[in-house]
């Protein structure tokens, strides 16, 4: 039975970008509880102990730097670019000799590692050392595994063994292979080679009793090749046990499935024998079954559906305070709100049915997601709806004006405007005071266009779609489909200047209200806008209103001509405490009322705003928000992103088209 | 260009570049930031010149091209005298009447619309109109052109024109390999091989991030600098921080990150 594994716990963010760094893997890192023999990592997965074992002098940081640079030091240094397969399947006891393969390897890893990482040397000698006092007693041992725990003894950094006599010589051989891996030239082909001269050694001793022999201390130093006697048949005595299995170290992956040329299919099945007391042994090469064995799988998914706040697979689920108890609902009717954080805001109300503002209503913080994680999310995007790209950059830049003029007759510039200077200069001969206006200038004008995104981050957001024939696995949650939409969106923005800002909106009550804040106007477009893009998780509910009141300042405080908002949401507006007050039948028309009025503001301010829904219920409320032309309701969430596309080039044609031809009225 | 600036060749950029130059066909060189691209073109530059007969005043002209950059500021402009307006060659001029190369370092920077002036001098043609003088400048026989842009800046937001593109052969850049990078550093920075092969290491590893669109770089002209800052008795960490970890990246956890490879490849 497996150990609960957890993922990702937050103390492995900054280490996976070291992780990323020296391995170039984008590896998912996750943490397990327990038994280190039954986390081997597979080709897409780190297994670290979690909590980090507790080492004196190193902090829990540290000690995953440790376990980490190894890892990546085995992907640099090539201990998975041999043919595996091939290689093992030569030896009879094939997992015998992938744990020679893969200890040599250590052993060759931690070399390079005190040589590249020199920074990191003396803590991976503390954590080798303290490897080194749990290991089991090696004469305590059958023969076989007791060779081999001297060769892991060797591994990390022991100078001597204590070893019945009779040992001394096989160990010596085993000994003098392994140190061969240290040279700074060994590959992971030396390794392999070497592992034959370990295997026929080791596989020469039996693997029951004790060996014979007093109890010495055998000195590493010393050890020397011994010329090898004859190949004997092996056959297993009674009560051995077949193959060998050897005691895990915690920094050091244990060799699953890759180190047999396999990943993630099912290990052969074979009677495999731990050395550990307790073990029960069959089910260790059970390497990733992680991924298939019914427990773990489960456990998994309920991960993830913690993540997305308890939405389900296929059904539509109905936004809602998750999280939220009964009586937080009881302050609805209390006054005013005030702010006290920088990131604070506070927004008024519109209470249609009392036909009143509340002044100072609700509380909006504004967030900035750290967002650690490396998203891929960007490219995958920008790869899947590259097809759209050109023909949106092309309608974006159709309507792209020049962005600058030439002014004529300034006092300095970069070039002389001639009619002036000829004016000048007759001015000057017929003696009259000539002009210093004699320049000209190209001058870049306003930013033509200021866009904001707002997504829509309710829980219903997490829903996954079915999976399709064409996009199989997992389904996507809208949520990705909203990211990915913006995602090609802003690149095209980023390509033709438009000025825009990416938030995420939800709510969980009226002192709640949360914006988060992917990308400011002002803000650069960076690595850190798309990882905090990547970090937008599904929270609580859709208070739409406060959002649009807090980008519409956002907006209109930014030098553009043009200023849009665009709401992407997947429901109509819906807060725990949002006209509750009047009874359940009045919640749709107060909530839909104050949206309808916040937009209105905006318009006001000359911000144009522009809905679009995956809602197919969509048109019953939207109608009464905006003008038809300024909503969209898509039946399919798949078209997200091409229709968010579309309506931007058409808003971005309106809003230009009208701003010279009407003022729009101000309140 | 006094002396030889120092190039070793990655690939066959040199053979390349000669033949091109044979036939005077513009060339485009593309790569990352600080992966030797000016100074490839220095020392090519270098190269031709000490070839020839009567050696120029000016062999390389070089105009960094930006946003705000006019047509003007290439081809030349009139200026005000006492008594009317001289006319003033821009870069671009100078470069085609002597018979210089003329090297515009990240094109892109450039609006469309000013590069387009090229056109004319980059086919068969290889004539510059000059616009406000009402004449035609046609290229000196030794004239070239080298354009130089870095496709990963900024990831495809500006490019060039495709009729401005295909009038160049691309010459493509990348950071050399380790064990060369190690040598360039430490012929660079004056340093000691051990101290070279180590920011090599490291810079490879760092661009592992850039990969993952964490962070640009770093550039083998930053790995240089650091171990500028070692040789200059600064403590390898504090070389790091200074040249690296603050230099590729405003965020404090991406700076955590790289501080952390920084600190595994040189102890405090």
């Amino acid at each position: 039975v497996r150990s609960p594994a957890r993922s990702s716990p937050p103390d492995f963010g900054a280490a996976a970008l070291f992780y990323r760094a020296l391995s170039g893997r984008d590896d998912e890192l996750a943490g397990y509880e327990g038994d280190a023999a039954q986390h081997p990592d597979t080709m897409t997965r780190v297994w670290l102990p979690d909590p980090a074992p507790g080492v004196a002098g190193v902090a829990a940081s540290d000690w995953y730097r440790v376990a980490l640079a190894h890892r990546a030091l085995h992907h640099l240094l090539g201990t998975f670019d041999l043919d595996l397969a091939a290689f093992i399947d030569d030896y009879p006891r094939s997992t015998l000799a992938a744990e020679i393969y893969a200890t040599l390897e250590d052993l060759r890893v931690d070399t390079a590692a005190d040589r590249l990482l020199t920074g990191l040397r003396s803590t991976a000698q503390v954590v080798r050392a303290h490897e080194l006092k749990a290991r089991p007693d090696a004469w305590t041992l059958p023969p076989r595994a007791a060779a081999a725990e001297a060769l892991v003894r060797l591994t990390l950094g022991a100078r001597d063994v204590r070893l019945p006599r009779s040992l001394h010589v096989p160990v010596s051989t085993v000994v003098a292979a392994a140190r061969q891996v240290t040279t700074p030239h060994a590959t992971a082909r030396t390794a392999a080679a070497l592992t034959r001269a370990v295997y026929d050694t080791l596989s020469r001793l039996r693997n029951v009793g004790i060996a014979a022999g007093p109890v010495e201390s055998f000195d590493f130093a010393g050890a020397a090749a011994y010329p090898a006697p004859a190949p004997v048949e092996l056959g297993a005595d009674a009560g051995e046990v077949l193959d060998l299995r050897f005691g895990p170290v915690a920094y050091r992956d244990v060799p699953g499935p890759r180190y047999r040329g396999l990943d993630d299919a099912p290990p052969p099945s074979e009677g495999v024998v731990a050395v550990e007391p307790g073990d029960d042994g069959s089910g260790d090469e059970d390497a990733d079954g992680a991924d298939r064995s019914d427990g773990v799988d489960s456990a998994d998914r309920a991960t993830v559906d913690a993540d997305s706040a308890g939405a389900d697979a296929g059904g539509v689920v109905p936004d809602s305070a998750a999280g939220l108890h009964p009586g937080e609902l009881a302050d609805v009717e209390q006054g005013a709100l005030s702010a006290s954080g920088r990131h604070e805001y506070v927004y008024p109300e519109w209470d249609a049915i009392a036909a009143r503002y509340r002044p100072d209503w609700v509380l909006l913080r504004a967030a900035h997601p750290p967002g650690i994680a490396i998203d891929p999310a960007k490219r995958r995007a920008v790869r899947r709806y590259a097809h759209l790209l050109p023909g949106l950059i092309a309608a974006l830049e159709r309507v792209r004006p020049a962005g600058r003029d030439v002014q004529l007759r300034l006092p300095d510039g970069d070039d002389l405007d001639l009619d002036a200077c000829i004016e000048a200069l007759a001015d000057l001969r017929a003696g009259a005071r000539p002009s210093d206006r004699v320049h000209a200038e190209l001058r870049p004008g306003r930013r033509d266009v200021a866009v904001a995104f707002a997504l829509d981050l309710s829980a219903s957001t997490a829903v996954r779609l079915p999976p399709t024939p064409d996009r199989p696995g997992t389904g996507e949650r809208i949520l990705d489909l909203e990211r990915d939409a913006v995602t090609l969106v802003s690149e095209a923005l980023e390509r033709i200047g438009d000025a825009y800002a990416i938030y995420g909106f939800s709510g969980a009550g009226r002192d709640n209200v949360v914006l988060t804040v992917v990308k400011e106007l002002e803000e650069r477009f960076s690595a850190a806008t798309l990882r905090r893009l990547g970090s937008l998780v599904p929270d609580h509910t859709t208070r739409m209103a406060p959002a649009i009141r807090h980008i519409t300042q956002r907006l209109v405080h930014f030098a553009a001509r043009t200023k849009i908002l665009m709401v992407v949401s997947d429901g109509r507006p819906f807060d725990i405490d949002y006209g509750q007050q009047y009874g359940e039948p009045a919640v749709l028309s107060y909530a839909i009322a104050d949206t309808a009025r916040a937009l209105d503001e905006a318009r006001a301010q000359g911000v144009r705003p522009y809905l679009i829904t995956v809602d197919p219920a969509g048109n019953d409320y939207l109608g009464q928000l905006c003008d038809p032309r300024e909503y969209h309701v898509i039946t399919d969430a798949r078209e997200l992103p091409a229709s968010l596309a579309e309506l931007y080039v058409v808003a971005r044609d309106e809003t230009r088209a009208t701003r010279s031809v009407s003022r729009l009225p101000s309140r | 260009v006094t002396s030889q600036p120092y190039y070793l060749p990655t690939g066959d950029e040199i053979e390349l570049f000669r033949a091109a130059y044979e036939q005077r066909i513009p060339v485009l060189l593309k790569g990352p930031t600080g992966c030797g691209k000016t100074r490839f073109v220095e020392h090519m530059v270098w190269r031709l010149d000490a070839g020839r007969k009567a050696r120029l005043d000016e062999p390389l002209v070089t105009v960094t091209c930006h946003d705000d950059m006019t047509a003007a500021d290439l081809v030349g402009r009139y200026l005000l005298t006492a008594g009317g307006t001289t006319w003033l060659d821009g870069p671009l001029t100078r470069a085609a009447r002597t018979g210089a190369v003329c090297y515009l370092d990240e094109v892109v920077e450039a609006r469309k619309d000013t590069t387009v002036i090229l056109h004319s001098l980059t086919d068969h043609r290889r004539i510059l109109p000059l616009e406000r003088l009402g004449t035609t400048l046609p290229a000196h026989p030794d004239f070239m052109l080298v354009v130089s842009y870095n496709p990963g800046y900024q990831s495809g937001i500006k490019d060039l024109k495709p009729s401005t593109r295909q009038r160049f052969v691309a010459i493509e850049f990348g950071y050399p390999s380790e064990d060369l990078e190690a040598e360039i550093i430490a012929h660079e920075a004056d340093t000691d091989r051990d101290t070279a092969a180590a920011l090599a290491f490291l810079g490879n590893r760092m661009r592992n991030l850039d990969d993952a669109d964490v962070i640009d770089g770093p550039s083998t002209r930053l790995l240089v600098y650091v171990a500028v800052l070692i040789g200059n008795g600064i403590k390898p960490a504090r070389a790091c921080e200074a040249a690296l970890v603050q230099a590729l990246s405003d965020d404090t956890d991406i700076q955590d990150a790289i501080r952390a490879v920084t600190s595994a490849v040189f102890a405090a």
